[in-house]
């Protein structure tokens, strides 16, 4: 078909010149990006650069000694123990559940994309309080767990728990929408060429959806480690044993200690702008397999 | 390979996508599935595949029941309509895919499994492209890509679903005909699935007509397209001119007696009748019962819409014979039409 360049703009709608029809004035653009920008500073990178400007206010000695005291060490093990434990596990879960919700059809599917949201659209401190109240002293489960020696609530176990719900969505969240749009078409032709559905799952399934499972596996675990509400209800905010990195700089910033307590939040604020330089970075260099993925 | 299909019926909730359905596929042939969709011509081709399994029936491929195997044990090699290459994998690994997968006695070594892809992508002259990524191809080399790998297995049945549809008009045409070559040199038992006639036509030894999960008719393309067995077939195959009539005594009246055709297969009182536009004769006569109403050129060929009597019919013929009979919109004319098939309302 020939294409028609004969259209042009009607002489009623006057165009100034150098300047597109869809382009606004310069001062509309400047005033714009001016107060998006100065939003960000403000709300964003005022906040960042005052947590580190507080955690070496008092020199880079006292920061130290403030992350090597034997509570910061245990809080700081205690978070990576948990996180490793929940992110994994959230993993295997995540990609069961956006297995499940994309390539098969059942009842109750809606019911279960419904309940996989629920630990984002639920309260963290209730979700906190569901668990002492299933597995706590005078909990439904508690007077057994007690009578067989198993401490959940106030402990390791309590966290972890706590944890895994609330960031179950994120790697189910990110697969989901991911899975279904690149329909079940691959794994067919893979089963047609011969793939069991073990070959079929590690050869097509996996490398089709492995970056969106990393973005998934990053914001999981940011989340897991900065986890407070949930967390906070079921911890019972023993120092040394129960207190995740979160918790601990909640308690240094109640007793006035705020050295220590901005340097362990520099801890967290450094793992976010990790998570974020490596989300980036990933874009940047997969960028093209990335689009191919969602193609 | 031979396929018998028997008596194979498929339901989704209350929707019926296959009645019954029965047919045989003759070794070393290309058949087509022809059909609007809905028909459950795909459905059909699925369940070949082993991709979707059957209420009731039978299928046995060589003669041996295959509907309880998985389509990994079936020998099919199967060509989706969306070609559905494995993206993260080049044209390479997407060929040899067949072949890696392979339990660890069956799979050729490394150097097999090279030679074989090599000599496939060389078939579908593909063969520079074994580097790139299906994003990086055009539709048409994705689809060869998609047929060299099918062919990878040494399949002994080759279905292909809708193998052309998402092509445009010029690329289709050509690997049609490429397809059509390669059959006759590798000379594989094939389905194709096909909701153009054309297609069907060109391309079949015999072609499937199905509607609402039946088939309505199985033959060569002159078969189904001269001697069409139900009113379907007949308009479902090409343009086709569709009016009353009331047949007496074998000849049927058109428009209060303003046309009179003779008919064959005996049928009496109020009928359809079915004309091709090119079996139309248009002859320029100023006292005619019809008049013409529009002429559109549209390439060699010439489209001329006719009013008679308030019908509105369409003739088709060559541009050099619409300006021999030298008629123009307005016009009055004759009508003669030599044949008509009708079948009872």
């Amino acid at each position: 078909m020939p294409a028609d360049t004969s259209i042009t703009a009607p002489a009623s709608i006057p165009v100034p010149p150098g300047r597109s029809a869809l382009t606004e004035p310069t001062w509309v653009r400047a005033l714009l990006i001016g107060g998006a920008l100065l939003f960000l500073a403000l709300f964003l990178l005022l906040p960042l650069v005052a947590v580190f400007a507080e955690a070496l206010r008092r020199g880079f000695g006292a920061y130290w000694l403030a992350l090597t005291e034997p509570d910061a060490v245990a809080a700081i093990e205690l978070t990576l123990i948990v996180a490793a434990i929940s992110v994994p596990a959230n993993l295997l879960f995540g990609v069961a559940a956006s297995w499940c919700v994309a390539k098969f059809d059942f009842r109750g599917k809606n019911l279960l994309i419904t309940l996989i949201d629920l630990p984002f659209s639920v309260s963290p401190v209730i979700s906190g309080l569901i668990y002492v109240l299933l597995f706590g002293m005078n909990g439904l489960f508690g007077s057994y767990l007690r009578d067989m020696g198993v401490q959940i609530i106030f402990a390791v176990p309590g966290l972890v728990l706590a944890t895994i719900f609330v960031t179950f969505p994120f790697v189910a969240r990110e697969l989901i929408p991911l899975m279904q749009e690149q329909g079940s078409d691959e794994e067919e032709a893979a089963l047609v060429l011969g793939a069991s559905g073990w070959q079929t799952f590690w050869r097509v399934t996996i490398p089709n959806i492995k970056w969106g499972l990393l973005y998934g596996v990053l914001l999981c675990n940011a989340r897991a480690m900065g986890e407070f509400g949930a967390v906070s209800v079921v911890s019972g905010h023993i120092r040394g044993e129960t207190n995740t990195m979160p918790l601990h700089v909640e308690i240094l910033y109640n007793e006035y200690n705020f050295v220590a307590a901005f340097a362990v939040a520099s801890l967290l604020a450094m793992l976010a702008l990790v998570t974020l330089v490596v989300k980036t970075a990933l874009e940047w260099r997969f960028g093209d397999e990335l689009a191919a993925s969602r193609h | 390979m031979a396929i018998q299909v028997s008596g194979i019926t498929k339901r989704f909730n209350d929707f019926t996508a296959l009645d019954s359905v029965d047919l045989e596929v003759k070794s070393g042939e290309l058949l087509a599935l022809l059909g609007p969709s809905g028909s459950g011509k795909t459905t059909l081709l699925r369940i070949m595949a082993g991709l979707e399994s059957p209420d009731g029936g039978s299928l046995l491929l060589n003669g041996e029941e295959a509907l309880g195997l998985k389509p990994r044990d079936r020998q099919v090699g199967f060509v989706f309509q969306h070609y559905a290459l494995f993206r993260h994998m080049t044209v390479f690994d997407n060929v040899a895919f067949g072949l890696k997968v392979r339990p660890r006695g069956e799979r050729p070594g490394s150097a097999e499994i090279k030679r074989r892809v090599t000599e496939l992508l060389e078939l579908v002259q593909l063969s520079p492209f074994a580097g790139r990524y299906p994003a990086q191809l055009s539709g048409g080399q994705r689809q060869r890509v998609a047929l060299a790998r099918a062919l990878a297995i040494e399949p002994k049945v080759l279905l292909l679903d809708e193998p052309f549809g998402a092509l445009d008009a010029k690329v289709r045409k050509e690997l049609r005909r490429w397809l059509r070559k390669l059959h006759d040199d590798i000379h594989i038992t094939s389905v194709f699935v096909t909701h153009d006639q054309e297609e069907a036509l060109e391309l079949a030894d015999r072609v499937v007509v199905m509607n609402q999960g039946r088939i309505e008719q199985i033959g060569t393309p002159a078969e189904v397209y001269d001697h069409p067995a139900s009113a379907f077939v007949y308009e479902f195959l090409g343009q086709v001119n569709r009016f009353d009539c009331t047949v007496e005594g074998g000849i049927a009246h058109v428009g209060g007696g303003a046309l009179a055709i003779p008919t064959q297969g005996g049928v009496q009182g109020p009928a359809v009748a079915y004309v091709r536009p090119h079996d139309l004769g248009v002859t320029p006569a100023s006292a005619g019962p019809a008049r013409i109403s529009g002429i559109h050129v549209v390439g060699p060929d010439a489209r001329i819409d006719i009013d008679l009597a308030g019908l509105s019919l369409e003739a088709e013929m060559d541009r050099e014979r619409l300006a021999t009979l030298g008629i123009a919109a307005g016009d009055r004319c004759a009508i003669h039409i030599d044949r008509a098939r009708v079948f009872a309302r």
